[in-house]
């Protein structure tokens, strides 16, 4: 199983590909959202990378978490992270996702995104600007093609220590098991 | 200044004539408060609605006087023919607060309510469906009353960041890659 | 039939996938030039498809889904077949046959049917809501193209796309010219089909998220897609041949195509979305009505 999927990681020519063509969901979360739009319109062009929107997760390679999660918004990004197919990224926006930003002490948003799916890139700053957002991309670019980004392959390794700290804060677990 | 509230002022003589219990107060220009007891709130709130033209309530809101054990709740209502805005405001007691639900007179309050009912536990009674709005499956204080300790329910229900405190890690990574001094800065505490 | 036939009939779907993806890159390049951006390179459709065919696919929701990518390319290569490619020195014809216009009016409806029943069993509403428009769709521009097919088999007496080539030997004899109306009602249908801006009602991203493939990911996904520029090439084939007088080399083809590929692009450019009644109300009324005066001018 392991072997298979190191294999399918250290794909050269698969790796090319899945660096030139990341779509991206379309799932705004938080306020980061706003700073989508510029990214994807004439200004900073994000299509010229490959980088274009999807509208549904089963199309999907990259989740953009803009924001703030809170614990409501956290169960559905759960549901779509799980229903993305296999070689899929992670992309934390924005200092909340890192350490809570400036929600640090709210009861109702989580402080730390990678203790409940793994995340790949982080791209600090609240928000940060669409060059901010164009370099990220090319950061996990890079990752990509080196076989790094293998967050989907950590989820699926270490799902009972993920599952436990989702469970931790969804008090009422009332999602479907998917299996990828 | 008195000759300039003439509105405001024969508002607070008409209701007083109806309801001599409510304290009116006139604010200053275009805006009135009224002290009300909570027994009777919806026939006081429907007769604001019916004879003196306050048709639209704007919202409730509610505030948690801690020290006096009680909770306040606020209606703005907007009267669009004289250009008035009036604040019932209502005293319940913290630990049995329950009041008439507004809903038969105005729909849209069930959404206000239900926020209230959730964030303060008010009870509304006569409400149709008093669930969750905001919050999915909360099962502690309700979480914008006062004696709800935010930073404890956060410390043991997530986990910050190591160096979040003094963000002394990133100081420390940004000194080391461009040979910079870290500046010692006066602790707060 | 020959080897060397066999040889084009097995090799003929790649090329007309590889041409059709690769003019709809060239279309992403365009729009995005007119919006003022730099836009992605014209193989980048050819990139997705190679990472879409690289990504694992773990979704199931019954039998027909797993076969509507499949039967829909089945039915674009079987369309594929029936057109005549190249009619010149070294001709590709494939399987034509006398009256073959009329098995391909029906064949070409095969692959969306296909697609129609694999998404609607993905019991997504988004797919639901797509698949009746998509459905809808085609009710509107079947109408003129039919009456556009009938003017040109009544006018040359013959239900065959080589004898309609055939006819066309000079750039003055083609049907362009010779029976404008029928070329109208056609390319009207054609927008419809090509599913370009204003008639984008079926895949509508922002209303139905993507409507009829919004469960279809990976592998699956790669299928479609692949079959959607096929499917283009197909199209743009058929319409060469039996209005522009057909091709005699493979440059001839890709000029006259990527000539008509154009005009469903940049009229997609500058116009945004209908909805389904004004899509319908469109179809219906002037190519329709321009389609039934040339039927009377060709039956007088």
């Amino acid at each position: 199983m392991n072997d298979d999927l190191d294999r399918q990681n250290n794909n050269i020519i698969a790796n090319w590909a899945r660096k030139h063509s990341l779509w991206v969901l379309a799932y705004g979360t938080g306020c980061g959202a706003i700073e989508v739009p510029p990214t994807m319109t004439s200004r900073y062009d994000a299509e010229r990378f490959g980088i274009t929107g999807m509208a549904t997760p089963r199309q999907a390679d990259v989740l953009l978490i803009t924001g703030y999660l809170a614990i409501k918004t956290l169960k559905r990004v759960i549901r779509t992270y799980e229903q993305m197919q296999a070689p899929k990224y992670v992309i934390g926006f924005g200092s909340c996702t890192i350490n809570g930003g400036m929600y640090w002490d709210s009861y109702n948003t989580i402080k730390r995104l990678d203790d409940y799916i793994p995340v790949d890139i982080f791209i600090n700053g609240c928000m940060p600007r669409p060059e901010g957002v164009i370099d990220g991309f090319i950061k996990l670019q890079e990752r990509i093609a080196r076989g790094q980004a293998k967050g989907w392959q950590h989820y699926q390794e270490n799902l009972d220590w993920y599952r436990a700290n989702q469970k931790k804060v969804i008090k009422n677990w009332t999602m479907p098991d998917y299996n990828w | 200044m008195d000759s300039k509230l003439i509105k405001e002022q024969e508002i607070k003589r008409n209701i007083n004539n109806a309801f001599r219990s409510a304290e009116v107060t006139v604010v200053r220009r275009r805006r009135i408060s009224v002290r009300f007891r909570a027994g009777i709130l919806p026939a006081f709130i429907s007769y604001l609605k019916e004879y003196m033209g306050f048709v639209h309530l704007v919202m409730i809101s509610c505030v948690d006087w801690l020290e006096d054990n009680q909770f306040e709740l606020v209606y703005h209502l907007w009267s669009y023919e004289e250009h008035i805005h009036a604040m019932i405001k209502i005293r319940l007691d913290r630990d049995n607060a329950q009041i008439k639900s507004l809903s038969s007179l105005w729909p849209h309050a069930e959404t206000y309510e239900r926020e209230i009912h959730e964030m303060f536990g008010v009870d509304f009674e006569g409400h149709p469906g008093l669930t969750d709005l905001i919050l999915e499956d909360w099962s502690d204080l309700p979480p914008m009353r006062r004696d709800f300790d935010t930073r404890a329910f956060v410390a043991e229900t997530f986990e910050w960041r190591k160096g979040r405190e003094d963000a002394q890690d990133v100081r420390q990574t940004i000194s080391a890659r461009y040979g910079e001094t870290i500046p010692e800065f006066k602790k707060d505490k | 039939m020959s080897p060397m036939n066999i040889i084009w009939m097995i090799a003929m779907p790649f090329i007309g996938a590889a041409i059709g993806l690769l003019y709809i890159g060239i279309s992403r390049n365009i729009t995005a030039r007119v919006q003022n951006r730099f836009g992605p390179p014209p193989y980048q459709n050819i990139i997705d498809i190679i990472k879409l065919y690289s990504k694992k696919t773990a979704i199931t929701h019954g039998v027909m889904f797993h076969l509507g990518p499949v039967l829909a390319i089945t039915g674009t290569i079987s369309t594929l077949m029936f057109v005549p490619i190249l009619t010149g020195n070294y001709p590709i014809y494939l399987f034509s046959f006398q009256g073959d216009l009329i098995l391909l009016m029906y064949i070409m409806v095969f692959g969306c049917l296909a697609m129609a029943l694999g998404a609607g069993q993905s019991g997504n509403p988004n797919s639901a809501i797509g698949v009746s428009r998509g459905l809808t769709q085609m009710f509107g521009y079947e109408v003129p193209f039919v009456i556009a097919l009938i003017i040109l088999m009544v006018r040359f007496d013959t239900s065959s796309v080589l004898d309609i080539i055939k006819a066309q030997d000079t750039v003055a004899h083609w049907n362009i010219f010779r029976s404008p109306f029928s070329f109208i009602a056609a390319i009207a249908a054609f927008l419809g089909m090509m599913g370009n801006k204003p008639f984008d009602i079926v895949f509508a991203p922002a209303e139905i998220s993507s409507g009829p493939p919004s469960e279809y990911g990976g592998k699956y996904l790669a299928l479609m897609q692949t079959n959607r520029g096929l499917f283009a090439f197909v199209k743009l084939v058929l319409y060469t041949d039996l209005f522009l007088g057909g091709a005699g080399d493979f440059i001839t083809l890709i000029l006259k195509t990527f000539a008509l590929f154009l005009i469903p692009l940049f009229i997609g450019i500058v116009n945004p979305r209908f909805r389904t009644e004004q899509a319908m109300t469109f179809f219906w009324k002037w190519p329709t009505a321009i389609g039934v005066v040339g039927l009377v001018l060709v039956l007088l």
